[in-house]
């Protein structure tokens, strides 16, 4: 029988073996949250010691574990927060709510300590790094604006095409096969500025979780990696706001209750203003952004709560009058969390998200917008059965509307004719189940399934070729040619073009080799159906998404990993090694022109990609000295052959290495806390140079200059390194004042490395000759942010 | 139109910094360029030009000259036009004079080696006038031209446009999808250009492959193709092939374009 089902049988088996289990069980749950917010608390550990079992608190703050009848000691423990220990007599099902209080020198238990270890590392999850954002606010960052995305290129794995790219890459693979959430909504452009910033205001942010492997079954729709990131629901005890001012932008945020303990609220604004300095380069252009967070939380009762979260963000660029370009995510998500009984939790989440880009060239006197608006339900359940078994599962569903562009002339006298790129249409459905189950002493499974199906809809007319063939191969030019469209045909919104279904076996497993090390595996397939539309190095705000259809099949990867695990006093090891391989992905034939381009089918052919490498992690989460050593080995390529023997395909049909890929990427961060007042950060990366494809000769064609390329990213550019250093100055750590405030000192790439961003062959007019000319983007740069919170 | 969507990038350039460095590069054995372009004037008159070089190593300050070809243009309805040899790679023929409706085929010797391609007359329309404006550029401050033309409505029209000056040449292609039928221009802007410089204004009609071909070797020669922005580059192929040995095959163009041309002084 097929291998999955085989899973489904053995899962099944298991459960009915445990559930035969006769002695009387009661279950301990209840929520776990801040003391002096109220804020609730993401994987606080929960633990049993004399059992040598335990729970983590989910995404909401939840935690249900079920256990024998009888006397308990319990202690919930998590970084940064005094543990508490209470004694439970479980002769029913009992519901203890914990609040903790915060504690920067926590003191545990080595007891405590070895035990919350042990759980980690039993974990079937790998291939997981959570960030918390007090850990990522200790990061020095370029101008001094503390950033989420810089920080998680800091972990072994994850690396972005250059320092001016937007988008990063996670295990080899494409920036835009990242699921990135913020509490639950997808986002589709998460930096600003070129890159420059990410779209995240860290006073907003509780929590970040990057899965780079071993993604569970609840996540789909991305290929390489999801990166879960939850805000702050807001203070719900009393009002308070926090912010700062820095060189480059500032923030603001506000949060208070709005019935003390039961409802809160958060609203926080971001700006940047760099583009006022813009006049001392004899430059009279506009370059900034800014975003919104606010969010509403409300505890109906006991087993129900409410949130109401939105974003909006903004990129504005306009050079003198000719030019004005603006784009951004807007996101609104309503989300109700229900307590069906102590062990089954769910969230029920309804989500509108808009991402639009906008273009006015009055140079030429038109607009272009274009975009894609989703509608998204997402039904999640978490089931704890028993102290062994923990079971979720749920279903998904997103509509989309993709605008892949509309031009319009702005005046009567411009000579642009208004043109109307075809809508596309699509729904995208999943339905997902995971289970987690301890199946021996020291071997604990995660095992999933998920399965995904994308209803390509009608649409106005959709071009129809010769023997479905929208891209031909001239053999006497060996050059790739569009076909033009022999038919178009017009669709009703309900009917189904195309529709793809995939199953998607999600599996892992450890088992731990002793009380401090543990060895893991993981194999995941997943399946995208939606693909950035896009040729540059890295992605541009231009780029449109485009959904798999009659021409475009969605990419499907499948990735193995192996991993060993292993926890010192104080310092933790993570060593893995990861293999994906990618099908479908694809690539564009040599001359492309991808901007407002209807029929991208007759522009592109399909690929594979695969990756594989070597992750080593060594971190040290306690004392006074913290911080980790990140170093990853890897190869990432890409390779498109022709149709069928005859045709070249992409790069004569050979692999070639993917824009991003970095043999040697080395991260070291460390942060140390010198006394009450000052604190000191740094920061060293190493990375071998991205690929690049150099002119082998040149040749002069109507007067113009022309080079002749080399095989595809055949080149390196020179190394890419740079220290960055910070000091944070708290002038009064004990004042009792309700103004407190700190300054933070950084200098970004403290030796002026001229890192190249890129070189570019060109002739010198000046001086008639032909140069190689290197680009960098940050030398030197001090900053100071001064933040502050009442 | 692509290059001017851009121009944003700009910005980002205006925040980094560019230096020139010694780059070691691989030098390819050379390959013949082909560069054939006949055009036809309004009044009657025509230009048949040949141009043959070889390609050179990317820092080499000549590129070398073929005088040893032969080249010869044949036509539909009969006729044969030998080119013969002046200088510089220059190979020159006084007496074709394009017409419509008839296919010309390019065929060059070199080297014991047989090149050919086959293509037609395209037509143009002609340049009406010229606007200037003194505000423009990024900075505010540049002389800004625009060449005006008008497109033929209900035809899928390709040109190729240059504005050449002492003071500097801007060549850019356009494809009428978004101006079918309108009055449209093309733009000149080179920042040293000043009252009482002349520019002389061409525009040549050409098809969808000579688009393609052009946009594509713009875009690998000029500045813009900068940092994260620039697309995968790959050595651009014309319509000429190699029928003795198709895997050398040669770079460069043929075609036989409409010109119309307007000469402006800057005001």
């Amino acid at each position: 029988m097929p291998a999955f089902s085989q899973q489904i049988v053995i899962l099944l088996f298991f459960l009915g073996s445990l559930s035969i289990y006769t002695q009387n069980k009661f279950t301990l749950s209840g929520t776990v949250s801040e003391q002096e917010t109220g804020e609730i608390l993401i994987g606080v550990n929960v633990l049993i010691p004399s059992l040598q079992t335990g729970a983590i608190t989910n995404e909401y703050g939840f935690y249900s574990i079920t256990l024998p009848e009888g006397d308990y000691q319990v202690f919930f423990s998590s970084m940064g927060y005094a543990s508490q220990r209470i004694d439970i007599s479980l002769t029913q099902n009992i519901e203890k709510n914990i609040s903790l209080t915060m504690d920067m020198e926590q003191i545990d238990e080595v007891l405590i300590k070895a035990d919350i270890e042990k759980l980690n590392i039993r974990k079937p999850q790998m291939s997981v790094n959570t960030l918390t954002i007090n850990t990522i606010k200790q990061i020095p960052a370029v101008l001094g604006e503390v950033d989420v995305l810089k920080a998680i290129t800091m972990l072994p794995g994850v690396t972005s095409a250059g320092e001016g790219a937007s988008g990063f890459n996670v295990r080899g693979g494409a920036a835009d096969q990242n699921l990135i959430l913020l509490d639950e909504a997808t986002l589709y452009n998460s930096s600003h500025l070129f890159g420059f910033f990410s779209v995240f205001n860290p006073d907003a942010i509780k929590d970040i979780t990057l899965y780079k492997g071993g993604i569970p079954a609840r996540y789909g729709g991305r290929i390489s990696s999801v990166l879960d990131i939850y805000q702050k629901d807001g203070n719900k005890k009393q009002l308070k706001a926090k912010g700062g001012i820095g060189i480059v932008a500032s923030r603001l945020l506000l949060e208070g209750p709005i019935k003390k303990d039961t409802a809160s609220f958060l609203v926080g604004g971001r700006s940047s203003y760099a583009h006022l300095f813009l006049p001392l380069f004899d430059n009279d252009n506009v370059a900034f952004f800014y975003d919104l967070n606010a969010k509403v939380s409300y505890n109906l009762d006991k087993k129900n709560r409410l949130f109401l979260s939105g974003y909006f963000g903004r990129d504005v660029f306009s050079i003198a009058d000719s030019f004005e370009n603006s784009f951004g995510n807007t996101t609104l998500n309503l989300r109700w969390n229900h307590l069906f009984s102590e062990k089954l939790f769910s969230n029920l989440s309804l989500i509108f998200s808009d991402y639009v880009y906008g273009l006015e060239l009055s140079i030429v006197d038109f607009d272009f917008d274009s975009g894609i608006r989703n509608l998204n339900l997402k039904y999640d359940f978490t089931h704890f059965i028993s102290e062994k078994l923990d079971l979720r599962y749920g279903i998904n569903s997103i509509y989309y509307k993709f605008n892949p562009g509309d031009i319009r002339p702005t005046s009567e006298t411009s000579g642009i004719n208004p043109f109307k790129l075809i809508d596309k249409f699509a729904f995208e459905n999943a339905a997902y189940i995971d289970a987690e189950a301890q199946i021996a002493e020291n071997l604990f499974i995660q095992a999933g399934l998920r399965l995904s199906t994308f209803n390509r809809l009608g649409q106005d007319e959709l071009n129809v070729y010769a023997n479905d063939n929208p891209i031909l191969f001239n053999e006497a030019l060996q050059i790739y040619q569009k076909a033009k469209p022999i038919d178009t045909l017009s669709f009703n919104r309900s009917e189904t073009i195309k529709s793809f279904a995939n199953l998607e076996p999600r599996f892992a497993v450890s088992y731990q080799l002793n009380e401090t090390s543990s060895i893991k595996a993981s194999y995941n397939r997943t399946a995208q159906y939606i693909h950035l539309i896009s040729n540059t190095t890295s992605p541009t705000p231009f780029d449109i998404y485009a959904p798999s259809g009659k021409y475009i099949d969605p990419q499907l990867a499948d990735q193995v990993a192996l991993g060993y695990f292993k926890n010192f006093e104080n310092y933790s090891l993570e060593v893995e090694t990861f293999y994906k391989k990618v099908k479908n992905r694809l690539d564009y034939v040599d001359d492309a022109d991808l901007i407002a381009n209807n029929a991208v089918e007759q522009i592109l052919l399909s690929g594979e990609a695969r990756a594989y490498g070597l992750e080593v992690l060594f971190r040290k989460r306690e004392g006074r000295l913290k911080g980790w050593i990140a170093y990853t080995l890897s190869k990432s390529q890409q390779r498109t052959p022709g149709r069928n023997p005859s045709e070249i395909g992409i790069n004569n049909g050979q692999w070639y290495n993917a824009p991003w890929d970095k043999t040697h990427d080395i991260s070291i961060t460390g942060q140390y806390s010198f006394s009450e007042k000052w604190s000191f950060g740094a920061n060293f990366i190493y990375q071998t140079g991205q690929p690049t494809t150099f002119p082998i000769g040149q040749y002069i064609f109507n007067d113009i200059v022309v080079p002749i390329y080399e095989a595809r990213n055949r080149s390196r550019l020179t190394a890419f390194h740079h220290l960055d250093l910070s000091a944070t100055w708290t002038p009064q750590p004990n004042s009792k004042k309700r103004w407190k405030s700190e300054w933070v000192f950084s200098i970004y790439n403290a030796y002026n490395r001229k890192n190249a961003a890129s070189i570019s062959f060109r002739e010198n007019t000046d001086i008639n000759r032909n140069e190689a000319v290197r680009l960098s983007i940050f030398g030197v740069i001090p900053a100071i942010t001064y933040n502050f919170k009442f | 139109m692509k290059r001017i969507v851009y121009f944003w990038a700009l910005i980002f350039i205006a925040l980094s910094c560019e230096d020139a460095i010694d780059v070691d590069l691989n030098d390819s054995e050379p390959k013949l360029v082909i560069e054939a372009t006949v055009t036809a004037l309004v009044d009657g008159s025509s230009n048949a030009t040949v141009r043959l070089t070889t390609t050179a190593p990317f820092f080499d300050t000549q590129i070398p000259f073929v005088d040893s070809a032969s080249v010869l243009i044949s036509s539909s309805d009969g006729q044969s036009y030998p080119f013969t040899y002046t200088d510089e790679g220059l190979y020159v023929n006084t007496d074709l004079n394009p017409s419509f409706g008839i296919s010309y085929t390019l065929q060059v010797i070199y080297q014991g080696e047989t090149y050919t391609a086959t293509t037609t007359l395209i037509s143009a329309v002609p340049l009406e006038f010229v606007e200037q404006r003194n505000d423009g550029g990024i900075s505010g401050e540049d002389i800004e031209l625009k060449a005006f033309f008008t497109d033929p409505a209900g035809v899928e029209n390709y040109y190729f446009f240059e504005g050449l000056s002492t003071k500097g040449n801007v060549f850019d292609a356009y494809d009428d999808r978004f101006f079918d039928g309108n009055p449209i221009f093309g733009f000149y802007l080179i920042e040293d250009i000043e009252p009482g410089d002349t520019v002389l204004f061409n525009l040549h009609g050409v098809d969808e492959q000579f688009f393609n071909f052009m946009i594509t070797l713009l875009q690998q020669s000029t500045d813009l193709s900068d940092g994260p922005f620039e697309t995968q580059p790959a050595t651009v192929r014309g319509n000429i092939i190699n029928t003795t040995n198709s895997d050398n095959f040669p770079l460069g163009y043929f075609r036989i374009s409409e010109l119309f041309s307007l000469e402006y002084i800057v005001q």
